[in-house]
């Protein structure tokens, strides 16, 4: 989305550009509307709720609901509220993101500017690893995570999430190592840098713009991930969006929607922050990565 | 022993090989240029000196020493690159002496290195300037700091002007004669331009197809071509190639063609190559270079056998100092080098003047020139 | 720098291995986690594991209980439906985003984000917002009547005819402003000159888009497709927070039939054989994919 693509050639009429804005701003209030409507509820008591207006602001404002949803709601057996979960989900993405963005990182490097006799099957066989169904790996996965000790813990989550987001970062910086100058490297070498060196002076200090893309990507997926939470952990590694899932679905008591809402929003409030502060780059990036696959 | 020695040196991806057999040796001191059109393996064969690439059959050594398998650092060469190559989050400073730092010289003796290199291509106030605020003459004296500040056994240089603008080109070809002169290294050089080549080698290896098609001086690539694919690809404009028919007539030989108006006209040979005897009655190529094709004022007056003809102008083109004539012999267009103010108009018929000393025939068939 | 010669020095000998050796922890990871346990759950496919894997071979069994079950039918069924109506809606909505706001629409910095932002969002949270969005007791439904709109009827995601089209409108939601992404991506990459070329020799702007421009996002649409379609089979999240596969049996799909099978009913054998049939159907979109993408660029 470079500055210099706006002049376009496209020419359009009054009756036309209206349409358009009109168009534009419906589907702006389909994307707000659901998410909108989460914000004000979650800060209405509940007879609010049950009783009115879903659309109305609330009469009562409270936060009491984002103070039960972090610290006292009911999840699973305990009181515990979603902190725990929240604090899993951290001690989880972290090591899992920056162990992946490194591998990918080095992968990419090896597979642009050390190549040799079938890196390219490699990296398809990388490739196609994003793309399985998860369903498959599921049984030996949670058989391997028995056997290693690994078994509902937030160790063995960081494992599988470095595991399954490895192609997708190896793509990345691929993609993106590819259009680096390989003279450079080879002016590196005669001047007698090795492969470490080179990476590191060379490569790493003009990588800014696709480590942000790595790790937003990297975030975004482990933090939302659901399915390996459910799978592989326990209450000590439980990710928030499986806590999330059992505050919502628990049958027992009230449905305090409110509550729900309250720790639906501190659930996506981590992606939507990263998403707020470097989404440009992301898109950017997401473009390089699958357009041109 | 020579200084660079190239040995039966070969290179096959896979099953296909896209150098064959390639010989050279390179004295001290010598520039030597590798020229060709793409893809004829001369970029291949420098990187192959440099280490970047393997050999696959044969030996490349320095100093007498064979480089297969050492590493490029290892090899005490510097190489100028197309692109520069210059590392953009380094300053200039850094560029240079990067090298340096890895080869583990103390900090002292690289300044010193730094500021030598830097008075030689004027470009200390460059130092601290980052790659990306230079321009594309700026960029390149950098890269050539980088590659003289290791004050190496060898300077490779991959088509280190063809990025510049043609003023640029131009004033940096000198400039590189000159350092080169001035410090009297051994350099080996690609580039697709042929003029790039005559002006600034000492030797020349024309390459196509992953054959040196011939090594030699300028003088001996220009006037001698080994074959009609050096005729055409070195010189400007290229040669003219005009089918004669070969005769012997009072004990000399003599070719036989048509002008550009249909008459049957008869070119003598004043010193004809050994082998053509070998020709007579038959057809060969007859190359002529546009200078050895004048009017009769514009001549060559120490040339011994000059042969006046009669032909028609078709175009004719004012470059400034010359002026190009464009006429037909045998059938195919040829082009003349005459005085910039001659007169002449198209479609006019007028006195063209060929040195005769100066042709070159080919055999029609293997396109190798008869000796 | 395939095979270093034998005599090479020390340094040039360390540069062969040393980019293999940084590649190799990462493509053991990837034989032993994706290949290892590929095969793995297609051994197991073939085997009478039921709560614990078992090694006692059966043969096509399995599969042949799995297409006589009446409950995979159903999961297959839906996915055919929710996958094909996500992509396409999910395709023209975003290719109508796209160009509107390829028309130098004021603004556009504003509603970018909105139009990406839900695919920051988890599926379960987007699940929890739609759910009770669509709620008729309180959600949408219930506003109307609120409203005054007595006869508003919207109770889609109770029922068992509908409820699937509901999990299409949350994804769609989800995603369709990623592909409006892509496909702007590819919009801003058609060279300008070239449309005013096309006008001048008289194109309108509907046979702009629809002779030139709308052509030439060939790459953005296989992309959209690909990645939008290993989406939909994988889709697992959305339905469990949406749904949970209900009303009844009537939102589900293969993902959540073979967790189910697999995890609470001790069927293990089924579940394997069901995901194997998953990755064969991701296999046959993305292998012909992969392969002309890696082609091409060699």
């Amino acid at each position: 989305m470079s500055a210099g693509s706006t002049d376009t050639a496209v020419r359009t009429g009054r009756i036309t550009r209206t349409a358009l804005y009109l168009v534009l701003l419906l589907f702006a209030l389909f994307y707000l509307l659901p998410f909108a409507i989460m914000v004000i509820n979650s800060v209405k008591p509940l007879s609010e709720i049950t009783g009115g207006n879903m659309m109305a602001l609330p009469q009562d404002w409270t936060f009491e609901p984002w103070v039960k949803a972090w610290a006292t709601a009911q999840i699973g057996v305990d009181p515990t509220g979603l902190k725990p979960y929240f604090w899993n989900s951290i001690k989880m993405v972290v090591p899992a993101v920056a162990i992946s963005t490194i591998l990918g990182a080095l992968n990419g490097y090896v597979l642009t500017k050390w190549r040799f006799k079938y890196d390219t099957l490699i990296f398809g066989f990388m490739l196609f690893a994003c793309f399985i169904p998860f369903q498959i790996v599921l049984i030996p996965m949670a058989r391997i995570l028995g056997l290693a000790g690994l078994a509902g813990s937030t160790p063995g989550l960081v494992l599988v999430h470095v595991v399954y987001g490895l192609g997708f970062t190896t793509l990345y910086f691929k993609n993106y190592y590819q259009v680096f100058p390989t003279e450079l490297v080879r002016a590196a070498q005669i001047d007698g840098a090795g492969f470490f060196r080179i990476f590191w002076r060379l490569l790493l200090p003009s990588s800014g713009p696709i480590i942000v893309v790595s790790v937003i990507w990297q975030f975004t997926n482990i933090w939302n991930d659901f399915l390996f939470g459910a799978s592989f952990a326990d209450f000590d590694s439980q990710p928030m969006t499986v806590a999330l899932n059992n505050l919502v679905q628990s049958s027992t008591g009230v449905k305090e929607y409110n509550v729900h809402f309250a720790g639906a929003i501190l659930a996506a409030l981590p992606t939507l922050l990263v998403y707020i502060v470097a989404g440009r780059y992301f898109v950017r990036g997401l473009m390089a990565g699958s357009v041109k696959g | 022993m020579s200084f660079l020695t190239i040995d039966n040196a070969t290179k096959s991806y896979g099953s296909v090989e896209v150098l064959h057999r390639v010989d050279i040796d390179v004295q001290e001191g010598e520039f030597l240029v590798l020229v060709g059109p793409s893809g004829c393996g001369k970029s291949t064969l420098l990187n192959m000196i440099a280490g970047l690439e393997d050999i696959t059959s044969g030996t490349i050594s320095i100093k007498g020493k064979s480089m297969n398998g050492v590493h490029p650092s290892n090899r005490d060469i510097a190489m100028v690159f197309q692109s520069y190559a210059l590392y953009p989050n380094m300053s200039v400073a850094k560029n240079i002496t990067f090298g340096l730092e890895m080869h583990k010289v103390p900090k002292a003796e690289r300044e010193t290195a730094l500021r030598d290199v830097a008075k030689l291509l004027q470009i200390e106030p460059l130092l601290d300037r980052k790659p990306g605020q230079l321009s594309g003459g700026q960029r390149q004296r950098v890269a050539m700091g980088r590659a003289l500040v290791r004050n190496p056994d060898v300077f490779l240089f991959d088509e280190p002007l063809s990025n510049l603008d043609a003023k640029l080109r131009v004033d940096m070809r000198t400039e590189i004669k000159k350092l080169h002169q001035k410090l009297g290294t051994t350099i080996v050089y690609v580039t697709h331009d042929q003029i790039e080549a005559m002006t600034l080698s000492t030797r020349i290896a024309v390459m196509n197809g992953g054959y040196i098609q011939q090594l030699g001086t300028p003088k001996e690539i220009y006037d001698t071509p080994a074959n009609l694919f050096v005729a055409t690809f070195m010189g400007s404009p290229s040669m003219n190639l005009i089918p004669v028919k070969i005769l012997e007539e009072n004990g000399g030989l003599v070719a036989e063609t048509t002008n550009g108006l249909g008459e049957t006209i008869k070119l003598p040979f004043a010193t004809p190559p050994a082998g053509l005897k070998d020709y007579v009655g038959r057809t060969i190529t007859l190359g002529l270079r546009a200078e050895a094709l004048t009017d009769p004022d514009g001549a060559d007056s120490k040339a011994v056998n000059l042969v006046t003809v009669k032909s028609r102008v078709i175009v004719m083109e004012p470059a400034g100092s010359d002026t190009f004539v464009m006429t037909e012999f045998g059938g195919q267009d040829c082009n003349a080098r005459m005085r910039a103010d001659v007169q002449v108009a198209p479609g006019e018929d007028v006195d063209f003047t060929i040195n005769m000393d100066k042709v070159v025939a080919f055999d029609p068939e293997t396109e190798d020139r008869i000796v | 720098m395939a095979t270093p010669a034998a005599d090479a020095d020390f340094k040039t000998k360390l540069q062969t291995w040393v980019p293999k050796l940084v590649l190799s922890p990462s493509l053991a990871l990837m034989l032993v986690f994706v290949y290892g346990f590929i095969l793995f759950s297609v051994y197991l496919s073939f085997t009478d594991s039921r709560i614990l894997p078992s090694y006692g071979w059966v043969g096509f069994e399995n599969y042949d209980k799995l297409f006589r079950l009446r409950h995979w039918d159903i999961a297959v069924n839906n996915l055919i439906v929710f996958a094909a109506l996500y992509i396409i809606i999910c395709s023209v909505i975003g290719l109508m985003l796209a160009i509107f706001l390829d028309q130098k629409i004021r603004g556009e910095s504003v509603l970018r984000p909105i139009f990406l932002y839900p695919m920051a969002l988890s599926f379960i949270v987007t699940g929890t917002a739609w759910k009770w969005f669509l709620d008729p007791g309180i959600g949408l439904e219930h506003t109307m009547h609120l409203w005054g709109w007595e006869s508003f009827h919207f109770d889609w995601i109770k029922n068992r005819d509908y409820a699937i089209y509901t999990v299409v409108l949350a994804a769609v939601w989800q995603s369709s402003g990623f592909v409006m992404a892509m496909f702007l991506a590819g919009l801003r990459g058609i060279d300008n000159e070239m449309l005013k070329a096309a006008q001048m020799d008289g194109a309108t702007n509907f046979q702009l888009y629809r002779r030139i421009i709308i052509p030439q996002l060939r790459p953005a649409f296989l992309s959209a497709f690909v990645i939008l379609s290993h989406l939909a089979i994988k889709s697992y999240d959305l339905v469990v927070a949406l749904t949970g596969g209900g009303p009844g049996r009537a939102t589900e799909v293969p993902a959540t039939f073979m967790y189910s099978y697999t995890f609470t009913r001790n069927q293990m054998g089924i579940g394997a054989s069901s995901s194997v049939i998953m990755l064969m159907t991701i296999v046959a979109i993305m292998v012909p994919y992969l392969y002309s993408e890696l082609r091409e660029k060699n």
